[in-house]
C-alpha cells in the first residue's frame, strides 16, 4: 500500500472550503494547513495507480494551485514484484 | 509502544511533507531511530524526467528502489517532487520487466534481432566504423547524442568522435530544443547561459512568461513561481504571452494570446512602449549597452535603434498579434515589466523552436537591457533547458557539431589547438570545420553521406520534425545504426546493433541543469541483467577502433581512463579531466567542483566555480557581479558593479539587437487553413518511451489528442472524444479531439509523446529551422483539420521488441 506525503498548495482566500473538498477525496488526509494556502496531506492507498488518480482528482479541483510530493514509499508493491508491470 | 511500520510510514509522509512547508504537526515519530535502521540506505541524485534538476533521495532494501523523498536543502527543488518524480524508480534495477538486458543485433534492418555478447557487439561496432572511415573517409561517420546523458558520457564521446575519429560530426537532441537559447544569449550578452538563478523566483516582482507552459513542462519551478505569486498577490505581477491558454494561465495577471508567429511583433512593441514612456535605465544602456543590427553585426546608435522601433506602434501590433491583444494589454506589460523591482522573463520551446528563434531570443534580451532588469536581485532573461543534462552535458560539455568542451568554437583555431593540447594528441587532429548539425546529418543519412551512426539516449526517429522522412534514411541498409538506451523506441526499431545501458542511480554522472548547476547522481542500485554504463561502452569501443584503424591516436583519447572501473571511478577520472583540464580558465570554470565537492553538498555546484572553497558555497548565484561572481572580480577592466567578460563580446557590452518581425516558414492558407503546434503534457516525457512504462502515468494519459478551440469545433461540427484527421503537406495523423479553450480560434495543438504511428505528430510537422541556431520550427506550421468519425476506442501503444 504506497504512502505519499504531500504539500499541496491551494488559494489563500478558500483555504477552509479547500481543506473541506480535499478531507472529502478518499484515502487523503490533511495534517494541517498555513494562511498562505499551504495543506499537508497524507494519500494512502492500494496501487500507486490509484494514488495517481487520487493526485488527478485534487488537481480538478479549481482552488487548488498545485500538488506536491516530498516523500513516496511504495516498498510492499516493489516487494510483491507487481511493479510497473 | 512502538508505532506500526504502516503508521511511521504514514507520519513519516505527514512530518515529512510539514517539514518542507515550514508547518509543525501535533505529532512524531516516536519510533524513528529503530525503524530509521531497517532502511538498508538513501542515496542522493537528480531526477531525470524533465530540466528542473529536482534533488532526491532514493530509499534502497535489499538491493531494490523501494521509497524517495525530495531534498528540502537542495536550491532547486527544496524538497518537492512531481509525479514523475514520484514514479521514475519503478524503471530502476530490476523493477520493471521491459528494460533491455543484452546487446541485439541484426545484419539486415528487415531481419530478427539475435541477443549477442558484449565482446561480439564492440567488435561490430568497431569494426563497423573502422570499415565506414576507411571506405568513406572521417565524415561518413556520426554521433548523435542527449541532453539525457551525463556530462561524462557526452565528454567521452564527443572525445573520441573529434580527437580520435577525427570527426566534428557530434550532435545531440538539445539542437531540438535549446539551439536558439544560446544563440541569443551568445549574441546578446556575449556568454551562454542564464546570468542569474531560480533564487531570483523567491525576489522577482513581475513574471514575464512566454512560450511556456512552466506548469506541465517544470511543474516544480512553477511551484516556486506559484508560491512567490500567493504570497504576494497584489504586488508581484505576472504576464503570461502565449497563443495558447495553459495551467500555467492559471496565476496569471495578464494573458497576452497572440497568433502564432507574431511574437517578435509584440516583443518590438513592448520596447517601443519602453523607449516612448522613457521606462528605460539611461546609466546601464550608458554604461553596459550597445546596438547592433544585421549579419555584419554592425553597430549603431540608439538613435537609429528609435527609427527602427518607430514601426512597431502598439496600435499597429495590436492589429498584427490578433488574438486577444490590444495596444493597452502591449502598454500594461511594459509598464510592469519595466517598473518593477525585479523582472524575470521565462521561456522555452515556445520561444526556441521558431525559424527566428535566436531573434526571439534577443528581442526578450532586449527588454532587460533596455529597462537595466540584469544582475540584480530578483531580475534575470532566463531561458528555462527542456532536459535534464542540456546545458551541463550537451552546451557545456562540447556535444554540438561547432562547439568544444567548455564553450570553445571549433573554428577558432586557437581554442582548437588548446583542446588537442589538453588531450595531449597531435595538433591538426581535430578538423577546423564544423560537423553536420541535426538536421543536416540526418539528410546525410537520406542521402548516403553518413554511414554509421551512433545514437545515444534518444529517439530521433520520432522527434525530428517531419520524420517520416528522415525515417526513410534511417531505414537504408547502407546505414549502420548503434543505439544505446534503456527501452526499446522507434528508434530501435531501425537499428542494427541494441546496446542496453543502465540508467540514472545504476551508474555514476553528472547532470548540468538551467541555473548552471552540476549535480552529482552516484550509483544506488545494479542495472538490470547485462546493461552497462556508456562510459565504459565508448572507452572499450575506442580501444577496439584504435586497432581496426591502426591508429594509437584513437588509444589516446581513453588512456586516462584505462583500468578504471565503470561505475564511479570511469566517470569520475573522465569529470576530473573535463573539470580540471577543460573547463579551467573558462566562464565555466569547474575546477572547484570535484566529485569529493559535489557529494558534500545536497544539490551541486554553479559556475563559474574556480576554488573548491567557492564551489562548496555552492558557487555563483549571479554571474558578472563583482563580489557575487570571483571571474567578475578577476577580469575587471574598470570600477563598474557589472562586468560582462563572456568570451563572444570583446567590447564587454551587452548587444541590444534591431530585428524585425518574421512569420513562420509555413503561413496557413486556403488549403491548410489551421496553425499546429505542439508540446508536452505533465504527465508524459518526450517520445513516452519511459513515462508510458509508468502504468500510473500512462493510464493518466494514455494517447495523444488534438486541442480544438470550441469556435472552430462549432464551426466544423466537432464534439469531444470525435476522431479528428490533421493533415499537412508531409503526413498525416487521426486523434481524437479535446475541446477545449486552450489554442487561439485557428490554431489546433497536438501532444507529442505518443509512439502509435496514428498520433505521432512529428509525421505532421514541418523541419524548417533558424539559419543562426538550426533549431526546427516545431511550434508552427499549417494544417487542415477533418472529423472522420464519432469517438473510437483506442488503445495506448509502445514499441515492444520483437523477439
Ligand atoms: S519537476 Fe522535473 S525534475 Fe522535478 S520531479 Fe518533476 S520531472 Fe523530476
Amino acid at each position: 500500500m504506497p504512502v505519499g506525503g504531500f504539500v499541496i498548495n491551494v488559494d489563500p482566500e478558500r483555504i477552509e472550503e479547500s481543506v473541506h473538498r480535499l478531507e472529502s477525496v478518499e484515502g487523503v488526509e490533511i495534517h494541517g494547513s498555513d494562511n498562505k494556502g499551504n495543506v499537508v496531506a497524507v494519500m494512502e492507498s492500494s496501487t500507486s495507480s490509484e494514488m495517481e488518480a487520487m493526485v488527478k482528482a485534487i488537481m480538478a479541483i479549481e482552488t487548488v494551485y498545485s500538488v506536491a510530493l516530498t516523500y513516496f514509499n511504495g516498498e510492499d508493491e516493489v516487494e510483491r514484484g507487481r511493479d510497473g508491470v | 509502544m512502538g508505532l506500526s511500520r504502516r503508521e511511521f510510514i504514514k507520519r513519516t509522509a505527514a512530518l515529512t511533507a510539514a517539514s518542507y512547508a515550514g508547518l509543525s504537526l501535533p505529532i512524531s515519530n516516536e519510533d524513528y531511530s529503530a525503524h530509521a535502521s531497517d532502511a538498508d540506505s538513501w542515496h542522493k541524485g537528480t531526477c531525470r524526467l524533465c530540466g528542473s534538476g529536482c534533488r532526491l533521495e532514493l530509499e534502497v532494501k535489499n538491493g531494490k528502489a523501494v521509497a524517495l523523498r525530495g531534498i528540502p536543502q537542495s536550491r532547486t527543488n527544496m524538497g518537492y517532487l512531481c509525479m514523475k518524480g514520484m514514479l521514475f524508480y519503478k524503471l530502476m534495477g530490476n523493477n520493471h520487466p521491459e528494460r533491455l538486458k543484452k546487446p541485439l543485433y541484426r545484419a539486415r534492418k528487415d531481419q530478427p534481432f539475435r541477443e549477442i555478447s558484449w565482446d561480439r557487439a564492440l567488435d561490430i561496432a568497431s569494426k563497423e566504423f573502422a570499415k565506414t572511415v576507411k571506405k568513406y573517409g572521417n565524415n561518413s561517420v556520426a554521433y548523435y547524442g542527449s541532453g539525457q546523458a551525463f556530462t561524462e558520457e557526452t565528454y567521452i564521446f564527443q572525445k573520441v568522435m573529434r580527437g580520435g575519429l577525427k570527426t566534428n560530426n557530434v550532435e545531440g537532441n538539445p539542437r531540438l530544443c535549446m539551439a536558439s537559447a544560446v544563440g541569443g544569449y551568445v549574441t546578446s550578452f556575449g556568454a551562454d547561459e542564464p546570468i542569474g538563478s531560480y533564487s531570483n523566483f523567491e525576489r522577482a516582482s513581475c513574471f514575464f512568461i512566454i512560450g511556456s507552459n512552466t506548469a506541465e513542462a517544470h511543474p516544480v519551478l512553477f511551484r516556486r513561481i506559484m508560491r512567490r505569486k500567493m504570497d504576494n498577490k497584489d504586488t508581484v505581477k505576472v504576464i503570461n504571452a502565449d497563443p495558447r491558454v495553459s495551467p500555467t494561465s492559471r496565476i496569471a495577471d495578464l494573458h497576452l494570446q497572440f497568433a502564432p508567429g507574431t511574437d517578435l511583433a509584440l516583443l518590438n512593441a513592448m520596447a517601443y512602449v519602453i523607449l516612448e514612456d522613457k521606462l528605460y535605465n539611461e546609466d546601464f544602456l550608458k554604461n553596459y549597452a550597445d546596438f547592433r543590427m544585421g549579419k555584419k553585426k554592425k553597430k549603431v546608435s540608439l538613435q537609429k535603434y528609435m527609427a527602427f522601433i518607430k514601426d512597431y506602434t502598439p496600435e499597429k501590433v495590436a492589429r498584427i498579434c490578433g488574438g486577444n491583444i490590444t495596444a493597452d494589454k502591449i502598454r500594461k506589460a511594459a509598464l510592469w515589466f519595466a517598473k518593477s523591482e525585479g523582472t524575470m522573463s521565462l521561456w522555452t520551446m515556445g520561444i526556441n523552436q521558431r525559424s527566428r528563434g535566436v531573434w526571439a531570443n534577443n528581442l526578450i534580451h532586449n527588454l532587460h537591457i533596455l529597462t537595466g532588469q540584469l544582475c540584480r536581485p530578483g531580475a534575470d532573461s532566463f531561458s528555462l533547458t527542456g532536459q535534464p543534462n542540456a546545458c551541463g552535458g550537451v552546451r557545456e560539455g562540447g556535444g554540438l557539431c561547432h562547439i568544444l568542451p567548455a564553450h570553445r568554437l571549433v573554428k577558432k583555431n586557437k581554442l582548437r589547438h588548446q583542446v588537442e593540447r589538453l588531450w595531449g594528441i597531435p595538433e591538426g587532429r581535430i578538423p577546423p570545420k564544423p560537423g553536420y548539425h541535426t538536421m543536416a546529418m540526418f539528410e546525410a543519412v537520406n542521402e548516403g553521406k553518413i554511414k554509421a551512426i551512433w545514437i545515444n539516449c534518444t529517439s530521433p526517429a520520432q522527434s525530428l520534425p517531419n520524420c517520416d522522412k528522415y525515417r526513410k534514411g534511417m531505414r537504408r541498409e547502407d546505414v549502420f545504426i548503434v543505439v544505446s538506451d534503456i527501452f526499446p523506441t522507434k528508434t530501435t526499431e531501425l537499428a542494427n546493433l541494441i546496446l542496453p545501458t543502465a540508467f540514472i542511480f545504476e551508474k555514476t554522472g553528472v547532470y548540468g541543469c538551467t541555473e548552471r548547476r552540476s549535480q552529482l547522481t552516484v550509483k544506488a542500485v545494479n542495472a538490470p541483467g547485462e546493461a552497462k554504463p556508456e562510459v565504459w561502452m565508448v572507452r572499450e569501443w575506442a580501444l577496439r577502433l584504435s586497432k581496426e584503424l591502426n591508429d594509437p591516436v584513437i588509444k589516446k583519447c581513453v588512456e586516462p581512463f584505462m583500468g578504471k572501473e565503470p561505475d564511479y571511478e570511469l566517470p569520475k577520472a573522465i569529470w576530473e579531466e573535463y573539470t580540471q583540464k577543460l573547463t579551467k580558465g573558462r566562464d565555466n570554470d569547474l575546477s572547484g567542483a570535484t566529485y569529493e565537492v559535489l557529494e558534500k553538498l545536497p544539490d551541486g555546484v554553479q559556475w563559474p566555480a574556480p576554488t573548491k572553497q567557492w564551489a562548496l558555497k555552492g558557487g555563483t548565484d549571479i554571474k558578472f557581479v563583482r563580489g557575487l561572481d570571483p571571474l567578475a572580480d578577476k577580469y575587471a577592466k574598470n570600477d563598474l558593479p557589472y562586468q560582462f567578460y563572456g568570451p563572444a563580446h570583446p567590447d564587454r557590452k551587452l548587444w541590444i539587437w534591431l530585428r524585425p518581425q518574421k512569420g513562420p516558414a509555413e503561413m496557413p492558407d486556403s488549403k491548410y487553413p489551421f496553425y499546429l503546434s505542439t508540446g508536452r503534457i505533465i504527465d508524459h516525457w518526450h517520445t513516452s518511451s519511459m513515462t508510458g512504462r509508468i502504468i500510473e502515468l500512462m493510464r493518466a494519459n494514455p494517447y495523444a489528442y488534438v486541442e480544438v478551440n470550441p469556435k472552430d469545433a462549432e464551426r466544423l461540427g466537432i464534439k469531444p472524444g470525435d476522431m479528428i484527421e490533421v493533415v499537412s503537406r508531409r503526413g498525416r495523423n487521426i486523434l481524437p479531439a479535446k475541446v477545449y479553450v486552450g489554442p487561439c480560434e485557428g490554431m489546433v495543438f497536438v501532444y507529442w509523446h505518443d509512439e502509435d504511428e496514428n498520433r505521432m505528430i512529428n509525421r505532421v510537422t514541418k523541419d524548417a529551422f533558424d539559419p543562426g541556431s538550426k533549431e526546427p520550427e516545431f511550434k508552427i506550421c499549417a494544417c487542415r483539420i477533418k472529423r472522420v468519425s464519432g469517438p473510437r476506442p483506442l488503445k495506448p501503444f509502445l514499441v515492444h521488441m520483437k523477439a
